[in-house]
């Protein structure tokens, strides 16, 4: 980037190529309801900024916690102090020119701020309620509201800012027999406003599942063909391919899918891709670092097309635009996925079923992890069912899938038409955002499955 | 923040709630760091953080309420906020916040040597990066990171508790063709070698290259200090909390007396420990702490309680409380969590040795089962890594693993809020080729 560009607001710049401020304010909001209990309930305030400074040496960062109010001199001052924190740099940094844009958040279909913390919380107990049918020991329900103000503005004299409002609740079942104790869970988050009302079914599949759980037998571990629900299907997504594709990772030669671009990596029926700019948990109206956001395609038809990139990747090892750098308040930005899918294919689930024959249908998620450098992944299914001659039977528990991630990719024989996006949040260098993947159902040939059964 | 600085923001706060509520406390956390990251082998962030957190937590009629802000000058909102957030909450047998104790002494967890400059960070990851360069690996990225921080505790009957706490930490990556290997450290002082994080780190990347396939089937394990940590943070240690006991979402609760692992094992909060990071006179909500063995020697002694959950189920605080909670509340948590039994070299007879696992948060926290894809795992015997293998998994159930062990290292170190060592384990179900 060229530091003639600059148009700084603030003075005292000397050795300064760029700078910039994110300030997020705002206010989170939790109600925790534990067997009918209200725990705790409440709103909390919160008031972070991170300033950026890139000079000869490197990145100088510094966090500020209460920025709201602080007048020139003083930004004046915490600027420079930031360009002398990175006197201990050695890296030749230059940024990618910036894309800009700025989309709309979407509107408040209904607005959590115009319904008072006692018809929530009254709407949660229904909830729970809802819950407690016979086997169910223990029910749970948490929600998190939060809004989040943010300004941005940076040396080139660009400006942008946003409010956004996330909720969602999570719903806990626990149900117990003779010492044995098992779970089931659901959780909805959203950009589009309060979402807790006409829940109540999903409470109750949530505790069903649970109950049906305690007469699950574990499943036995082996290599066998797997069909992933699209929860399950939509962590693959993020776990394996998502964080092998941050360019941040590939740049510091952790990532298997370094050096892959225009290889074919996976059968020709995966397309992958990355969307901040959908209107899903993982939205952002720009990045944060002041880019404009849309579609990256990790994988198109199998083939290895792009990385996802913050200003300093892209013009570090290029394949793709920049506008995926993510942070959370007061934090500094990371390459990060949004909302990551693999996109619909043609079969209906009969189908799949019908392909795979003998096998596991593996539903829903605990979680997952990877080790991008070494290509392993591993993540938990919530439950699952054995399949049998092209239909689902038997309803197995605590089972797991590892793999290498491109061994895996080119055993996926066939994509369904079912694309589901589900919400999370998605952790990495300690920072934590929201997420949502997905995907359509897969049939996975011969997937390591992990499980403590012997049938 | 000195205390008496903190008392000019907290006395206020207490003074205002007074009428208001039966009881109020105040905790506020000041603090900055420095920390500075590798990308490759070159520095290439340098970090540093003011921090700041007040939490007010209200009591009236048994209703308890809460309420944060990381500005000082909102605290009249927030202390609004708390006294709204009581009025939600349900009410409680509730016997009241601490009286003020003498807990005067030296800080435990902290080393005023320390400077939070972004040379002393320098120093470390050059440390690592020296450490590293013993073996034929690239670093991939790396960090380190020295934090101070003052946190006070007052309360309406009194209480005034100040005391400073610091930390360092970093760690290191390394890769060599597609085996990567791990290493860190944490201290409240400067008490570690940072070479050797690097050399670990090193090693592990260097000696997995190659490795072989080993056949599905049952091994001897040995887990290394880091994954035994994965495993038993998923599973054992949240059992052990007063709170998943009595809400029936432990699978530990009603075994006190009872013998729920090998009897070679002890697990015990010691939040007095002279140099532990998490060790403190006083717990989050300012009960006086003290030595809690949850088990002896195989047999379940105790479960830990914060005030809320004791006076709820009739039972006596642990000194257990943790700031962890939605809005700044308390929570149960531990100090020093240390496991304990005699050590022996784990290394001799043939095994499968386990550096780390990928996935241990996906273990079923409830029933123990679990499912993991293993790290930097070697075939050892004879006290040497023989050959590393190249993939694969070990499924099994924490509370089962732990009922018959074959025994405990003599390699105890901190991972986190653990203080813990390797542990060997017969027969365990292993998914190779």
């Amino acid at each position: 980037m060229d530091p003639g560009s600059l148009r700084p607001r603030y003075k005292g710049m000397e050795g300064i190529r760029y700078y910039d401020i994110r300030h997020v304010q705002g206010e989170s909001t939790h109600i925790d309801i534990d067997n009918g209990v209200i725990e705790s309930a409440g709103t909390s305030f919160f008031d972070h900024a991170v300033i950026r400074a890139l000079t000869r040496n490197g990145w100088g960062i510094l966090t500020v916690d209460n920025f709201q109010g602080k007048g020139k001199h003083e930004i004046e001052a915490l600027i420079a102090e930031t360009a002398v924190i990175s006197s201990i740099c050695r890296e030749e940094v230059s940024l990618a020119e910036p894309e800009r844009g700025i989309r709309k958040v979407p509107p408040l279909i209904e607005d959590p701020r115009t319904v008072d913390l006692e018809e929530k919380t009254g709407i949660l107990l229904d909830l729970e309620q809802s819950a407690r049918i016979p086997g169910i020991g223990n029910t749970k329900v948490s929600y998190t509201e939060r809004f989040d103000k943010v300004r941005f503005e940076d040396s080139t004299g660009f400006e942008g800012g946003y409010e956004i409002c996330r909720s969602g609740f999570g719903i806990m079942a626990v149900a117990a027999r003779n010492g044995s104790l098992q779970m089931g869970y659901e959780r909805r988050h959203t950009i589009h406003g309060l979402n807790i009302r006409h829940q109540q079914d999903l409470a109750r599949e949530a505790a069903e599942r649970a109950v049906l759980l305690l007469d699950a037998r574990p499943a036995r571990g082996g290599t066998m063909h797997a069909v992933l629900d699209p929860e399950l299907a939509g962590v693959f997504a993020h776990e394996a391919v998502g964080h092998a594709s941050e360019a941040d990772l590939i740049q510091e030669g952790n990532s298997v899918l370094a050096g892959k671009v225009g290889q074919q990596i996976g059968s020709t029926m995966v397309t992958i891709a990355d969307d901040p700019s959908l209107p899903e948990f993982g939205f952002e109206p720009f990045d944060a670092e002041g880019s404009a956001v849309g579609r990256t395609e990790i994988i198109s038809g199998g083939i290895c097309a792009n990385y996802l990139h913050s200003r300093e990747t892209l013009t570090s090892i290029g394949n793709g635009h920049a506008g995926h750098a993510r942070a959370m308040a007061g934090e500094p930005p990371l390459v990060r996925m949004s909302n990551t899918f693999i996109e619909a294919g043609e079969s209906s689930l009969e189908e799949i079923l019908a392909e795979c024959r003998e096998g596991i249908l593996l539903k829903g998620s605990r979680g997952g992890q990877v080790d991008p450098g070494r290509g392993i992944f591993q993540f938990n299914a919530e439950y699952g069912y054995l399949i049998e001659h092209g239909e689902y039977t038997r309803m197995v528990r605590d089972v797991s899938l590892s793999g290498e991630i491109l061994q895996t990719l080119f055993s996926i024989r066939l994509c369904g038409r079912d694309r589901l996006m589900h919400q999370g949040y998605c952790g990495k260098g300690g920072q934590s955002v929201p997420v949502s993947d997905g995907a359509p159902h897969i049939l996975l040939d011969n997937a390591v499955v992990g499980g403590i059964g012997d049938s | 923040m000195r205390w008496w600085a903190a008392l000019e923001i907290l006395n206020p706060i207490l003074e205002a709630g007074k009428g208001l509520v039966d009881e109020i406390e105040a905790y506020l956390i000041e603090g900055w760091s420095v920390s500075a990251e590798l990308k490759r082998d070159v520095v290439s962030k340098s970090i540093k953080s003011h921090h700041y957190g007040l939490s007010i937590r209200c009591i009236k009629g048994g209703r308890i309420g809460t309420s944060s802000t990381s500005n000082p000058a909102d605290w009249k909102k927030c202390l609004l906020a708390s006294i709204a957030s009581a009025k939600m909450a349900t009410s409680q047998v509730w016997s009241g916040l601490p009286d003020p104790r003498p807990l005067h002494g030296p800080p435990l967890a902290f080393d005023s040597s320390l400077e939070p400059e972004p040379g002393a960070v320098q120093d470390i990851l050059q440390g690592m990066l020296e450490g590293a360069s013993r073996h034929p690996v690239s670093v991939t990225s790396g960090g380190a990171t020295i934090s101070l921080d003052t946190i006070t505790l007052a309360n309406s009957h009194g209480v005034l508790y100040s005391r400073p706490q610091s930390l360092v930490s970093a760690s290191l990556e390394t890769i060599r063709e597609t085996s990567t290997g791990y290493e860190f450290n944490s201290s409240c002082s400067r008490d570690f070698d940072p070479s050797a994080i690097g050399d670990r780190a090193g090693f592990l990347s260097s000696a997995s290259v190659n490795g072989k396939e080993i056949r599905t089937g049952a091994y001897d394990v040995v887990l290394s200090p880091l994954a035994f940590a994965q495993l038993l943070s998923a599973v054992v240690v949240p059992a052990l909390s007063g709170r998943n006991v009595h809400a029936g979402r432990s699978r530990l609760a009603g075994s006190l007396g009872r013998q729920v692992t090998d009897s070679r094992i002890s697990v015990i909060d010691e939040p007095l420990r002279r140099g532990g990071a998490g060790s403190t006179r006083w717990d989050a909500e300012g009960t006086p702490t003290r030595r809690l063995p949850l088990i002896h020697e195989g047999i379940l002694e105790s479960f830990a309680y914060d005030l809320k959950t004791a006076y709820r189920y009739g039972a006596m605080t642990t000194g257990s409380a943790v700031r962890s909670g939605s809005g700044g509340l308390p929570a149960i948590g531990y100090h020093n969590l240390v496991i304990e039994g005699a050590g022996a070299d784990l290394m001799e007879e043939p095994s499968l040795y386990v550096q780390d696992v990928v996935g241990a948060h996906t273990a079923n926290p409830l029933s123990g089962d679990f499912s993991v894809e293993l790290t930097n795992p070697f075939m050892v015997s004879g006290g040497t890594y023989e050959f590393p293998v190249r993939k694969a998994m070990m499924s099994g159930n924490v509370f089962e693993m732990l009922r018959e062990i074959a025994g405990l290292g003599n390699d105890q170190r901190v991972i986190g809020s653990l203080l813990i060592p390797s542990i060997k384990l017969k027969k365990q179900q292993i998914i190779g080729k």
